[in-house]
């Protein structure tokens, strides 16, 4: 009897529990659903007052629109975020590596002031320093480049990234490297035969981490660019949705790509890696 | 390899060179040079004059009314919008730490809304949430009737700080959550069945057990969280421009209104801020949480 009602009892507890679970998901999903689901929708139907679910009538225009840059500069924004993004991101893990290397393994005076410096960016937001950014590129004569939001973007990234960095130099032991000196490797053989592959996991996460500040940046794509073909997605497409003629499907499905090498970048570290990104104080 | 310090040293500065040079040249000149403009009447014009104007940008902003207004609802935003991610990331973690099925999917799939870009998300939110034909009004006027009268959730000041919040703590509440998960897999289960030996309440045994095992996580999520979200520019920028926050406010006056010395003035102001916060968390917030 007492154990009949205590299988029940596991059983509800069951049920209260998946059901928990799948309003936690529906409510975290939703916008997710509308987005996906209007991008399949045709213009008329997706500003309708009785709002479906589900298109009535499915179309994969908005898809083909989006790539064709009669329509819509989709692929030259792409483009754009992509070229900044990926050098801002190689470069800021390069330069992160160097910096948390020294760091975490060598000696030296002022040390403590470096870290306590960098801890002070990290916290630093970049709103501070918008207007004596603007003066200093436009200074520099860069205003309205691609070059200037890399540099900012490799700036913004740097702290993060040499302290994620750190982090994983800090566990890989010295023994290691006085046997790789006493086989004859210097100090910068080491950093790229033994640091460098030991650390692997913890330099991709710090390069999807540069990747998605880079290419999320709205503000100083919003101040530095002003010619549309430099523009990069998040202030393309805002550009774009101030226009009296943009078409909600086209902006979903604008979205859905623009999410996309971002969320994969992420899953595809999330796999294979253990103790990402988001299991620190990473900035975002 | 301790003692080594001379030779590290020349090695240290070759290395660091690159960061330091970088932090010095787009960091730390800049915040100096903020300090310089916001004694200046400086357009955004180049070919424009400068004028030194002496404290009047400090004077003017700390008298405006506008910037002490704006200064309350960012503070407000921000108090809201920590508490309701914080708290919600802790519930949702409590709820997963428990062995279950598509336990991994299920986090992969909370982690969506961290994950994804501003600006895509922003566009979701501003169709569900749009007046005419949203699916927000839609469900909660003629649907659930939750509402009377469709709320104008981008014209209206406090609809629109409703929906920022909202949006704030739907978007962030994974970072949180993450954290907190993977401390509360650290703790040891053994506790909680002394605490039951005990005759703990599940309350009991949360504020004994489990909220002191989290406390650095939760410091240093509660610390940065609030930092971020008092300097949010973006987020808020894109879905209204009827809340306006402080990142909001300074970027309208240096780019709108085109006065820089204003800005910088509030630039200057905001550090000080965050200078005594920093100082105040330097001991307590850890950066990466896997130490």
């Amino acid at each position: 009897m007492a154990m009949a009602s205590s299988k029940k009892n596991k059983a509800a507890r069951k049920i209260g529990f998946y059901t928990g679970l799948i309003a936690l998901l529906v409510v975290s999903l939703f916008p997710f659903f509308i987005m996906l689901m209007t991008s399949f929708k045709n213009s008329k139907e997706a500003v309708a007052t009785e709002p479906t679910f589900f298109p009535k009538h499915w179309t994969l225009q908005h898809y083909v629109d989006i790539f064709n840059p009669d329509i819509f500069p989709f692929l030259s924004y792409f483009k754009n975020s992509l070229t900044v993004a990926l050098t801002a991101a190689l470069l800021s893990v390069l330069i992160g590596i160097f910096g948390a290397y020294a760091l975490s393994k060598l000696n030296f005076i002022g040390k403590t002031t470096i870290n306590a410096s960098f801890y002070t960016v990290y916290m630093l937001s970049g709103i501070l320093l918008v207007v004596p950014l603007f003066k200093i590129i436009s200074g520099l004569g860069l205003y309205d480049t691609k070059t200037a939001l890399i540099i900012t973007m490799i700036v913004q990234t740097l702290p993060t990234s040499i302290f994620m960095l750190k982090s994983y130099f800090d566990t890989i032991p010295d023994d290691l490297e006085e046997a790789a000196m006493i086989d004859g490797l210097n100090r910068v053989q080491i950093i790229f035969y033994i640091i460098i592959p030991l650390a692997i996991s913890g330099i991709i996460s710090v390069f999807v981490y540069s990747f998605m500040v880079a290419w999320n940046d709205y503000l100083f794509a919003s101040i530095f660019l002003s010619d549309s073909a430099n523009f990069t997605l998040p202030i393309g497409l805002n550009a774009l949705f101030s226009t009296p003629d943009y078409i909600w499907g086209r902006m979903m499905a604008a979205s859905l790509i623009t999410a996309l090498p971002v969320v994969g970048m992420y899953a595809i570290s999330e796999h294979f890696i253990k103790g990402n990104m988001t299991e620190g104080g990473v900035k975002g | 390899m301790k003692n080594r310090g001379k030779s590290d040293m020349k090695l240290a500065l070759v290395l660091l060179f690159p960061s330091v040079f970088l932090v010095l040249l787009l960091v730390a000149y800049p915040m100096i040079s903020n300090i310089r403009i916001s004694f200046f009447d400086l357009p955004i014009n180049p070919r424009l004059d400068a004028a030194f104007v002496g404290l009047k940008n400090y004077t003017d902003i700390l008298t405006d009314v506008e910037f002490i207004k704006s200064l309350g609802i960012t503070v407000l935003y921000m108090i809201l919008a920590v508490a309701g991610s914080t708290a919600l990331g802790l519930a949702v973690a409590i709820f997963f730490n428990r062995p279950f099925k598509f336990r991994k999917a299920a986090r992969s799939l909370i982690i969506l809304s961290y994950v994804t870009p501003s600006i895509s998300l922003v566009f979701a939110w501003k169709y569900m949430f749009n007046n005419g034909y949203g699916v927000i009004n839609h469900l909660g006027v003629d649907v659930f009737h939750l509402f009377d009268k469709a709320p104008l959730w981008f014209d209206n000041p406090v609809s629109s700080f409703i929906l920022v919040v909202l949006f704030a703590i739907w978007r962030y509440f994974p970072y949180a959550f993450i954290s907190f998960l993977a401390i509360l897999q650290t703790v040891d289960s053994s506790l909680y069945e002394a605490a039951e030996i005990d005759g703990a309440s599940t309350w009991e045994k949360f504020r004994n057990v489990t909220i002191p095992a989290i406390m650095p996580v939760l410091i240093t999520i509660i610390t940065l969280r609030s930092i971020w979200l008092f300097y949010m520019f973006t987020d808020v920028y894109l879905l209204t421009n009827k809340v306006n926050i402080i990142g909001i406010y300074l970027y309208e006056t240096a780019f709108a209104f085109n006065d820089l010395g204003k800005a910088a003035s509030i630039s200057v102001i905001l550090f000080i801020i965050l200078s005594i916060v920093i100082i105040a968390s330097r001991k307590r917030v850890k950066f990466n949480g896997n130490g």
